[in-house]
């Protein structure tokens, strides 16, 4: 008999904020697969990462977890699973007993000492310096990192990171990142991870689903563009950006819609062009570049405005234009190039 | 103004001399607060946790009837007990009227609220984030409710505290059901009260001194467990 998913949702519905509802039809998670999730503030990441991992019960819909649905009496699953939350919470004791806390309620004590002294160590930790402050004395980052070490010495099946770089600072965000890689190459965990930095996101997992308005739109790299809608001249319709530039699209079904734009139809100019028919061209500074494990073509990160896109360009088109992070471009792409859901 | 500075310094003497009565008196109050504060958190503790940790209906009229409770006079309480335990009350079999069994009753029936209200409000005032944070680590039933327990406990040393300086420092009660009978359930405050009224200002001062330091050392070890919690 195949090995069934490691998470099979189906019609799954939960209410979230105060007008949001999550929606995953159908959702199938692959046994030791690393999933990324990408979408914008209030898309829903976070509520779907917390049913997931068990800290909520759907409304309506079944989350099967190995095949069997998850419910309050046949809780043992949950104990495969862990979740970092954004904003850590350690408990009002010690540093040791913080990372020792998932051990002791298992009643798993074996070595306890040094499996907690080495989950610190993972996440550059010195267990000496640590281990006996108290919950107060740390800083955001190794409060981050504390927290990450108390679920990582439970070597969980599942791994539920919710932006867990978000707060902290660059080395923390470092050791954070190397210490869950790390952690998978020894462990084989499944991961589930909602970040915003796309760049990590595309290293670390094998598929990356975008989010937006409470669903699953799409793969994260894809640009998505979302209202509302002016309607403006010629038959085209408008959105301002922060900075002041025009987006235009062609036919939205409705003012608050949301679209796709596929990287490989946005063009990159390294001088403002002139005399094309291309509505959109859109000045902003190149924020990261990555290169795409399957294709081996490089994802170029543009921030227009508030508005991230990217481009997917060959390395050597990239050589070319001697394009690097920081640099002044013009992304364009075509008003009807926008795909509507 | 002399007979205030004399009966201060007199005062000053009784306590350094340890005069049997003043001591009765301090011993006496210490017993009945230990039992009466012992009594309110066995009580108050899984009352207030149960009330401020879980959602059920009618849960705000009882959290408006307990936070009522928290400014009963203690001669209300007084006159209820007395009328309970009384010869001709329903509990008058018992006979610890006049008691010190009695006033601890009395006074765990005052500050259970105290106790009740303070550690709910504790309860409720945890961090969202704690909940998930303890399913996500695997805990579950009365790992979490204990735990949660665990993270509330400045807070709720500061409503035991609390608690324990309205029961040193009522009066009402201890005479009304102790009826301040000499080397027996004569406490503190009914002394003080007694003294005064006969003009023995320097056993009254002595007390009051005795009370004083008790007040002191309650709210600064309450001033060090805010400043934890």
């Amino acid at each position: 008999m195949p090995m069934p998913p490691l998470y099979q949702i189906t019609n799954l519905t939960y209410r979230y904020g105060e007008h949001f509802e999550l929606t995953v039809p159908e959702l199938a998670i692959e046994q030791g697969a690393s999933i990324g999730l990408a979408g914008s503030n209030g898309s829903g990441k976070t509520t779907l990462l917390r049913l997931l991992a068990f800290i909520e019960s759907p409304e309506k819909g079944e989350i099967l977890f190995d095949g069997v649905s998850v419910t309050e009496n046949n809780g043992s699953p949950k104990r495969d699973v862990t979740m970092l939350l954004q904003e850590p919470y350690l408990l009002k004791r010690s540093v040791f007993e913080n990372v020792a806390f998932g051990l002791k309620i298992r009643d798993d004590r074996r070595g306890l000492k040094k499996r907690v002294c080495d989950a610190m160590e993972l996440v550059g930790l010195s267990p000496k310096e640590f281990a006996r402050r108290r919950w107060h004395e740390l800083s955001g980052g190794e409060a981050q990192r504390i927290a990450l070490a108390s679920r990582l010495v439970l070597r969980p099946r599942v791994l539920i990171l919710d932006e867990p770089t978000a707060s902290v600072d660059q080395q923390s965000a470092r050791l954070i990142k190397e210490a869950i890689v790390e952690c998978r190459a020894q462990f084989g965990m499944s991961l589930i991870i909602a970040s915003h930095d796309r760049v990590w996101l595309n290293s670390a997992t094998d598929e990356v689903k975008r989010m937006h308005e409470g669903r699953i739109v799409g793969t994260g790299t894809e640009n998505i563009i979302s209202g509302p809608w002016d309607h403006g001249a010629n038959g085209l319709y408008t959105r301002m950006l922060s900075d002041g530039q025009a987006l235009f699209v062609t036919k939205p079904p409705h003012e608050t819609a949301a679209g796709v734009v596929n990287p490989s139809d946005v063009v990159i100019s390294v001088a403002q062009p002139d005399g094309i028919s291309t509505r959109n061209i859109l000045r902003g500074i190149i924020t990261h570049m990555t290169m795409e494990r399957d294709s081996g073509d490089i994802l170029v990160e543009v921030d227009t405005g508030g508005l991230s896109l990217l481009s997917r360009l060959t390395p050597s088109a990239v050589q070319s234009l001697h394009l690097v992070p920081g640099k002044e471009v013009w992304a364009l792409f075509k008003a009807s190039a926008v795909d509507w859901y | 103004m002399d007979y205030i500075a004399q009966g201060f310094i007199r005062s000053i003497q009784l306590l350094l001399a340890g005069d049997p009565e003043t001591y009765s008196a301090i011993f006496t109050t210490l017993r009945i607060s230990s039992l009466s504060i012992i009594a309110s958190l066995i009580i108050g503790i899984p009352l207030g946790f149960l009330l401020g940790y879980f959602e059920f209906p009618g849960k705000r009229q009882v959290r408006a009837v307990v936070d009522t409770l928290l400014a009963l006079p203690t001669v209300v309480v007084g006159l209820f007990v007395y009328a309970f335990i009384s010869r001709r009350g329903p509990l008058g079999e018992m006979g610890i009227l006049f008691t010190i069994t009695g006033i601890a009753v009395a006074q765990t029936i005052l500050i259970t609220p105290i106790v009740v209200s303070l550690t709910a409000t504790a309860v409720e005032s945890l961090d969202r984030r704690l909940r998930a944070t303890l399913i996500a680590l695997g805990a579950r039933g009365r790992q979490i409710l204990v735990t949660s327990l665990m993270e509330a406990r400045y807070a709720v040393l500061v409503a035991a505290v609390t608690a324990y300086g309205r029961a040193i420092s009522e009066v009402g009660i201890s005479m009304m059901i102790g009826g301040n009978i000499k080397w027996h359930t004569r406490t503190i405050t009914t002394a003080i009260a007694l003294e005064t009224g006969k003009g023995d200002f320097a056993v009254g001062m002595a007390l009051g001194i005795v009370l004083l330091t008790l007040a002191l050392v309650v709210n600064s070890s309450l001033t060090l467990l805010k400043k934890r919690s």
